[in-house]
């Protein structure tokens, strides 16, 4: 569905270097910091900026040959860009009309009432919650085959975001060949969605793995000095100095279980393992 | 897809009804009031295509145009919506103002019709001139720093006027005596050649102002 070899962007103070792959049928992740690369990398995509080196195919088209016309095929949402605030969610009906050959209006009129949007009310009043909705709305009602979406959940309640999750939740179901690619630095939102999770730092790269697999084979070792100096480290990703010891991060969780029965093993969440990734040492 | 972004244009005009409806009520007003059924032949038509101006500022502002740029809009596409949407708010004016020029002429017996489309004829090419000019510096630099290199651009095209005239002077050519003798040439051909050279700005402005879309990043 979408591959990305390479990208490389550089402007003064950073450098972007993002390789990723979004199967078929597939949703995947992309997590970061503020700043990490994420928004880059999908404008990069979508072709609103130019890219250095690399390259990008997309729906099985290099990007330089993906017209507008190929671009019916693709739901987006942006953390910081959409439909003009001076317009309602009526004046822009008749406009994805015309621009989406196979918008679905009812299925849109019907979503509307569900998240009880005000068709006549300016969008620039809406709530974060009601613009969040509508932009992933729009961008799920003209039966697309692969959904790119810059932090959809951001600024979101609970509530709100798992009502959008739901929503895309709903959209995968649908056809199975459909594919996600969704970035967000609220990790849960990515933990119960994602197939495969991708994790960027400065410009580039640190991890990708499945989702599944991030889950149950990662985990925290907590050990004291003592334990650390006698433990086996090849399959130790990062540690880090702490006040009993050290926590250390590996994705070999079975191995330390069964060889060091004595030491604490913690599940890694997605939130521990970029933090592990980013700021322990190698 | 030019639909769309046409509907998109007129929805964002909406929010500025009450000022058209004043421009309208302007330009019908004064000649009521000063008999002169010329004016509103130059102001309707330039007042009412500067809303498309507006509208690129409408899609600018909050980064609007990076979204609008994932939907199925091209670059090029979008900048030659822009000049439609010019011709028809300028054009659509332009028919108005001289029907209603025409109608007042009539109504107050004051000006001769001829004359007046005479004027409405002359007027178009600049209308289109000044349309070539101003979309392009609103693409390239957005609303604000627009304003101030269309000044820039005003400014700078006076002083080419300025020194014309005067390498004119010193040359010894005579241009008073150049445009005495354009009636010679007949009004009929003037004006198509004016047009036909209006047109031609138009549509330069229009390539410049597709590669200028194609070059932004958003």
């Amino acid at each position: 569905m979408l591959k990305i070899e390479h990208l490389k962007k550089h402007y003064d103070n950073f450098s972007l270097d993002c390789s990723l792959e979004v199967r078929p049928g597939c949703v995947t992740g992309l997590i970061g910091q503020n700043g990490a690369g994420k928004s880059t990398s999908f404008k990069a995509v979508l072709g609103l900026i130019s890219s250095d080196s690399g390259s990008i195919t997309i729906l099985g088209k290099d990007l330089r040959e993906f017209t507008p016309k190929d671009r019916e095929n693709l739901g987006v949402v942006l953390s910081d860009s959409g439909f003009s605030g001076y317009l309602t969610v009526k004046d822009i009906l008749p406009i994805l009309k015309n621009l989406y050959k196979n918008f679905d209006a009812s299925f849109f009129a019907e979503q509307l009432r569900r998240f009880r949007l005000p068709p006549d009310k300016k969008i620039k009043d809406f709530s974060t919650g009601m613009k969040a909705k509508l932009k992933i709305l729009v961008a799920v009602s003209h039966h697309a085959k692969l959904l790119i979406l810059d932090e959809p959940t951001a600024g979101l309640d609970v509530i709100a975001r798992d009502e959008l999750l739901e929503l895309l939740r709903e959209f995968m179901e649908q056809d199975e060949e459909r594919s996600i690619l969704i970035s967000s630095h609220i990790s849960s939102d990515l933990e119960s969605l994602c197939d495969d999770i991708y994790m960027i730092h400065d410009g580039s790269m640190i991890l990708h793995e499945d989702t599944d697999v991030l889950l149950s084979d990662y985990a925290l070792l907590k050990v004291d000095e003592d334990q650390f100096a006698k433990l086996d480290k090849q399959f130790v990703l990062r540690s880090k100095k702490e006040s009993y010891g050290y926590r250390c991060l590996t994705d070999q969780k079975q191995y330390y279980m069964e060889n060091y029965p004595k030491i604490v093993i913690e599940r890694g969440t997605i939130d521990e393992v970029i933090t592990m990734m980013i700021r322990g040492q190698k | 897809m030019m639909k769309g972004l046409l509907i998109k244009d007129f929805k964002l005009m909406k929010g500025q009804k009450n000022f058209f409806f004043l421009v309208v009520l302007v330009s019908i007003g004064m000649p009521a009031f000063s008999g002169d059924a010329t004016f509103m032949l130059g102001f309707l038509p330039f007042v009412l295509s500067m809303f498309t101006l507006s509208t690129i500022s409408y899609d600018e502002f909050d980064n609007g145009n990076a979204f609008l740029f994932t939907l199925p809009v091209s670059r090029t596409g979008y900048a030659v919506e822009k000049y439609i949407l010019a011709l028809l708010l300028g054009g659509g004016a332009w028919v108005f103002a001289t029907l209603l020029a025409v109608a007042f002429a009539v109504i107050k017996g004051t000006a001769n019709i001829s004359e007046i489309l005479m004027a409405a004829v002359l007027i178009l090419p600049v209308l289109i001139v000044i349309q070539a000019l101003m979309i392009p510096f609103q693409l390239k630099f957005g609303s604000e720093k627009g304003r101030l290199a269309l000044i820039g651009a005003f400014g700078l095209l006076a002083v080419i006027g300025v020194v014309a005239v005067k390498a004119a002077e010193m040359l010894g050519i005579d241009l008073w005596e150049l445009i005495g003798n354009l009636p010679a040439m007949g009004m009929g051909v003037m004006i198509t050649l004016l047009l036909l050279a209006a047109i031609l700005v138009l549509l330069t402005s229009m390539k410049i102002s597709c590669s200028i879309m194609k070059g932004k990043e958003f």
